[in-house]
């Protein structure tokens, strides 16, 4: 008896379908299926008459069998648009999310799409949202794409630069663009992924005046600060530091004499270490400057520089030229790049080392592109991602080596990749194209 | 196509505007609209759920969000204004009951609302900016009922009057009471705060100052404290029947201000019932009630700790200073240690063992001990008595608890270098005269000492242990040596002292009887043939012997008595009868010893072997002395102890002050030396302020005596004042 009162019987658009109250129930109560079988209606599973539900029966068959097996397969004949439809209309929009593509692994991804976008000319980055998005830079536009590839409304900085974009969550989007001359426009804003709507400017006061700045490289930390390079009119070069609540800003790294951070490239945020890591790189500089920022004590804890390194023939100098860098907290080490893709190692525990390059730039030599992109790093888990030309290289293991590598041959070189929501997106520099690569659910045994 | 005929044929506009026909919208909404009232009728059986959600759905996709949710709020409004008449309507007691109820309903109804308007709550509510439908419904309960101006005083007051009503005893509805502040707290901005807690905080505070001016009028403090105790619990437990937790801090904070803060200075220092009357009385309960209490609310504790300490203060400095009790320094001793006793079972038992009152007790004994500069000669002879005889048949745990606790008392003691002065001659007498029960009690002790203040400041005491130790080997080889050589003559048990390590006296040295002096001589030929290069010198003052006497009658006796005593009594092997200078002549004992000796020999009752003339209790340098043949004793066995001051006499403490100043001297000088070599430049104070807390655990030297010490040592060329500045001192190398 305890089955039979278990029993529900649908009907989906004129399609019979039995199912037990319990596969409906995983749904969750804030679902359609939650709602109806809740005391309050007065629905009991069990009772003779069938449930009527105005809608397409295909999909409900989709979408019944992820309640059943917690596993998505779209028959060819379902566009994948209408199934998402379907499941927002159910509530199930999140249990189609997780279960469309599996736990990202470096080693396991596969091309899922790639998308062109109609903007003109390079792009400048990438940047992949927190549930599975991404938004696009190019020159002043941003495009932003929701998990399920929609675009949105694209945001538009009326002729500004945009230099960098990132997630703060999944309806958040910050982005630094240049400053404009004579305007007081530029420098950095939050706005709405969904809608593109400008929700906040935050501002870089210099002796209790607002002053007009040039927002650079961003970076997040986990305790809700936003990092930003900044380069001002007269004296506000450096690193500003912003809460993410208030929007006010809470602090300012002032540049030191004979050292570039306005500049930056890039900034990253090390949780560990409760410091910032900052690197101006060729050739937005003539030199490479890496530094670690402490910005409880006020200090630059670590630094790395490249001036008066010994320079034994010109035709090296390119190979010892640092195009990326990246901390690993894990290993205590910073990881750079040239631009054949040696990849270069620095111990962070100790400052005034030199780079330990690992060379397979033999390799590289003489079939660069007419066109070449340099090298970016990125780090996930363990994983270290880099790409080059038109591929991107996924090095593990302690002693980092090689083990995958994703490359797809059409749109030209990498300008950028990013890695987020379990997908890496990468976008190309010749044609405005962008490729997902996403980890494909786990096996069934 | 190609000749045009005349054809009426209008071409039409082409719609491809698709437009949902507005009546839709209407007529959809009016079924939505119609089933929120059913839900509020509690008429919901006959409603279709899938119908209901389909509809919201498609007017949001639609695009009339916009219609359904201004809809929405006008129904619900418009329902909550009814349940609020009808509220308002219920009377008295039932007043809850029915806000309560219509909230449980509304509870229901907005949760069923929410199901069907799921599609809205996801996708048009976020993309506009709204307020979910469930946040919606309670800022329109709260808006409409809690705000509603014939509602919220009578709620706010409602709810104040049933507090009070606990508070005076009466039983109330917890539950009711639970529900409806738990809707308060639901509510969002600070609906509770601003309706209750707020409200209910000022009148607390208002009903706990007249009742805590009625208790104080009346009560003595303990009983006092006990209401206040209870009170306080009180609060605690009704915050957690049936408030928010936050509120426990806020609440007992008011019950502290005003029951305990306002008063406290009050209570202390109630007549016959305050705290020091406690401590007195040993009223554990009520002193731990006080600290916990009083724990809670600023500078609570450090009036307690202020007042207990001035009375400890006041109490040790009469003990101290008592002349009745400074007679005694074992009782001196024991006393203070019953008082340590007594306030650290205070601290204990009701003060949590709380280190701030541990070190308040330390800081008073510290300072009323070193006010009488006797107590480090005291508390030494406190140890001797114990190490002589008071620990026979203790256990060893118990033997440890003592020495324990003298410890403490050594630790208070500032002049520790006096204490080693004084510990050094009692140790050296038991040492010396075999009066120490426990050698491991001893050697514990002196592992104290030196954890205490390090390996210096026991070497010598080891030393005289040593010394005790090689000499009983020294006494085994000498005998199996001599053989029979020596077995005719007097046994003779020589200690070598190590000089330096023993509190020696100007050596005195006495004429010995010819017969020891045979004895003697051959000890010395044979400690100086086996150690080659030392000095042997005959510590007279210090030995003992046992002499076996015959009486007139024919009894014999064994006589116990001091070296001295011995040289005396051997000359009476000769003679019946000596005159004072004849026998001071003889021995050539010094003459302060020498009539201690005839004095304990011929004016003690029970053992006088002797006899003087005249019959008197002082010895004069005319006096005679006879052998008395009439001695009785009903021992075989006759101790002859010497007069001695057990405690020192007037010019000894002269003598021994002058000593430990002496000592402290190199010291100084040497810590000075220290710093300088350190420092190389350094002025006055400072050299000062170093130098004493260098030497502080062992004595606090005197600013005038360093700065003596400093300019010795300028004299010596260790140090030279700075040429330009002459508060400056250089080290010279």
């Amino acid at each position: 008896m305890g089955i039979q009162k278990d029993r529900v019987r649908l009907n989906v658009g004129g399609r019979i379908f039995e199912t037990t109250a319990t596969t409906l129930a995983i749904a969750g109560r804030n679902s359609f299926f939650g709602a109806m079988f809740d005391d309050d209606w007065n629905l009991q599973p069990g009772t003779a008459t069938d449930h009527l539900i105005d809608r397409n029966p295909d999909c409900f068959a989709v979408l019944l069998d992820l309640l059943r097996t917690g596993e998505l397969y779209i028959p060819s004949n379902i566009p994948e648009k209408l199934l998402y439809r379907e499941a927002l209309f159910y509530g199930l929009l999140d249990h189609v999310r997780s279960a469309k593509w599996g736990p990202f692994d470096g080693n396991r991804l596969r091309l899922s799409r790639s998308m062109t976008g109609r903007a003109p000319g390079d792009g400048t980055a990438i940047r992949a949202g927190p549930d599975g998005g991404c938004c696009v830079a190019h020159g002043s536009m941003v495009h932003v794409y929701d998990w399920m590839l929609d675009e949105h409304p694209a945001i538009n900085l009326d002729y500004q630069r945009v230099n960098d974009a990132g997630w703060i969550d999944s309806d958040s989007i910050v982005i630094s663009a240049c400053e404009r001359l004579g305007r007081g426009d530029g420098g950095m804003g939050l706005f709405s992924a969904s809608t593109g709507e400008l929700r906040y400017k935050f501002n870089v006061t210099h002796d209790d005046q607002v002053k007009s700045y040039t927002a650079g490289a961003l970076s997040f930390s986990s305790d809700d600060k936003i990092f930003s390079s900044c380069k001002g009119r007269s004296n506000e070069y450096g690193i500003g530091v912003w809460d993410q609540t208030t929007g006010k800003q809470i602090d300012f790294f002032y540049e030191p004499p004979g050292w570039s951070l306005g500049d930056a490239d890039k900034l990253q945020w090390l949780h560990g270490t409760n410091c910032l890591l900052v690197a101006t790189l060729f050739p937005r500089k003539d030199n490479c400057y890496i530094s670690l920022l402490d910005f409880r004590e006020k200090k630059m804890v670590w630094s790395w520089s490249d001036i008066g390194a010994p320079v034994y023939d010109e035709r090296l100098l390119d190979e010892r030229r640092v195009r990326d860098a990246i901390a690993m907290e894990d290993t205590s080490s910073i990881c750079v790049v040239n631009e054949y893709e040696d990849l270069g190692f620095m111990d962070l525990r100790s400052t005034g080392g030199s780079v330990r390059w690992s060379s397979r730039s033999r390799l590289m030599k003489g079939k660069m592109p007419d066109e070449p992109c340099y090298p970016k790093l990125a780090l996930h888990e363990g994983q270290l991602f880099s790409s080059m030309n038109d591929s991107i290289s996924v090095f593990c293991g302690p002693d980092w080596v090689l083990t995958s590598r994703l490359r797809r041959s059409y749109g030209g070189s990498i300008c950028d990749f990013s890695i987020g929501g379990d997908r890496l997106f990468a976008l190309h520099s010749e044609e405005n194209v962008f490729d997902i690569w996403e980890t494909p659910p786990p096996p069934i045994m | 196509m190609s000749a045009p005929k005349k054809r009426n044929f209008q071409i039409e506009a082409f719609k491809h505007r698709v437009v949902v026909d507005p009546k839709y919208a209407e007529k959809t909404w009016k079924i939505l609209e119609h089933a929120i009232h059913e839900i509020y009728n509690h008429n919901a059986s006959g409603l279709s759920f899938e119908e209901l959600y389909r509809n919201a759905y498609n007017m949001v996709l639609h695009k009339y969000g916009e219609k359904l949710y201004a809809g929405l709020v006008m129904t619900m409004t418009s329902h909550l204004k009814e349940i609020a008449k009808s509220i308002e309507a219920a009377q008295g007691a039932l007043f809850l009951e029915e806000l309560n109820r219509k909230w449980t309903e509304h509870n229901k109804a907005l949760q069923m609302i929410r199901d069907i308007l799921m599609y809205m709550d996801r996708t048009f509510i976020p993309s506009t900016h709204k307020t979910p439908v469930h946040e919606l419904g309670l800022n329109l309960w709260r808006d409409n009922i809690i705000h509603y101006s014939k509602i919220q005083t009578r709620l706010q007051d409602t709810l104040l009057e049933l507090v009070q009503q606990e508070r005076t005893g009466e039983v109330i509805n917890r539950g009711l009471m639970r529900n409806i502040i738990k809707m308060l707290m639901d509510l969002c901005g600070s609906v509770y705060q601003e309706n209750f807690e707020k409200p209910f905080l000022e009148v607390s505070a208002d009903f706990y100052r007249g009742e805590s001016q009625q208790f104080i009028e009346c009560c003595d403090c303990g009983d006092y404290l006990k209401k206040a105790e209870k009170r306080l619990n009180e609060e605690i437990e009704r915050v957690s029947q049936y408030m928010d937790i936050k509120s426990e801090g806020k609440i007992t904070n008011v019950v502290e201000k005003e029951l305990i803060e306002s008063h406290m200075h009050r209570l202390v220092h109630m007549d016959n019932s305050g705290l020091v009357n406690m401590l007195v009385d040993d009223k554990y309960d009520d002193l731990g009630r006080m600290y916990s209490l009083f724990r809670r609310v600023p500078d609570g504790l450090s009036l307690i700790r202020d007042v207990m300490t001035s009375h400890i203060r006041e109490i040790g400095k009469q003990l101290v200073t008592d002349p009745e009790k400074l007679k005694d320094p074992v009782d001196f001793v024991q006393r203070l240690l019953d008082e340590k006793d007594k306030h650290d079972k205070i601290i204990s038992l009701a003060f949590n063992n709380d280190k701030t009152f541990q070190n308040a007790l330390n800081s008073s004994f510290e300072y009323f001990i070193n006010l009488n500069p006797r107590s480090p000669e005291f508390i030494s002879l406190f140890v001797d008595d114990k190490l002589r005889k008071g620990l026979k048949g203790v256990s060893e745990e118990d033997v440890e608890l003592v020495l324990d606790k003298v410890m403490m008392l050594f630790r208070y003691l500032q002049e520790k270098d006096v204490f080693e002065k004084y510990y050094k001659q009692h140790l050296a007498k038991r040492l010396l005269s075999g009066k120490t029960v426990s050698d491991d009690a001893e050697r514990s002790l002196i592992v104290k000492l030196k954890t205490e203040c390090g390996y210096q400041f026991t070497s010598k005491l080891e030393g005289m242990f040593t010394d005790m130790k090689t000499s009983q080997d020294t006494m085994q080889g000498f005998y199996a040596a001599m053989g029979a050589d020596v077995a005719d003559g007097p046994t003779l048990t020589v200690q070598v002292l190590t000089t330096g390590s023993w509190p020696t006296q100007s050596s005195s040295t006495c004429n010995l009887p010819p017969e020891i002096l045979g004895v003697c001589e051959k000890f010395r030929t044979y400690y100086l043939g086996t150690h080659t290069g030392r000095r042997l010198s005959w510590q007279t003052n210090m030995g003992t012997a046992d002499l076996k006497a015959m009486f007139g009658k024919g009894q014999k006796h064994e006589l116990n008595v001091s070296t001295y005593q011995m040289c005396i009594l051997m000359l009476f092997n000769n003679a019946d009868g000596l005159s004072y200078r004849e026998i001071e002549q003889a021995t050539e004992i010094p003459a302060a010893d020498l009539k201690r000796c005839l004095q304990s020999l011929a004016c003690v009752r029970g053992k006088n072997v002797l006899r003087k003339e005249p019959m008197s209790k002082e010895i004069a340098e005319d006096d005679a002395f006879f052998f008395n043949d009439n001695f009785q004793s009903k021992f075989y066995k006759v101790k002859i102890g010497t007069v001695v001051a057990q405690k020192e006499s007037e010019p000894e403490k002269q003598e021994t002050r002058q000593r430990v100043e002496e000592d402290r001297k190199p010291q100084i000088e040497a810590a000075i030396v220290r710093i300088m070599k350190a420092r190389r430049v350094l002025d006055h104070n400072n050299i000062v302020a170093e130098v004493t807390k260098q030497l502080q655990s062992r004595f606090l030297p005197n600013p005038v005596v360093i700065k003596k010490r400093i300019e010795s040592l300028i004299e010596r060329e260790f140090l030279e004042r700075d040429k330009v500045d002459r508060k400056l001192y250089r080290y010279l190398a």
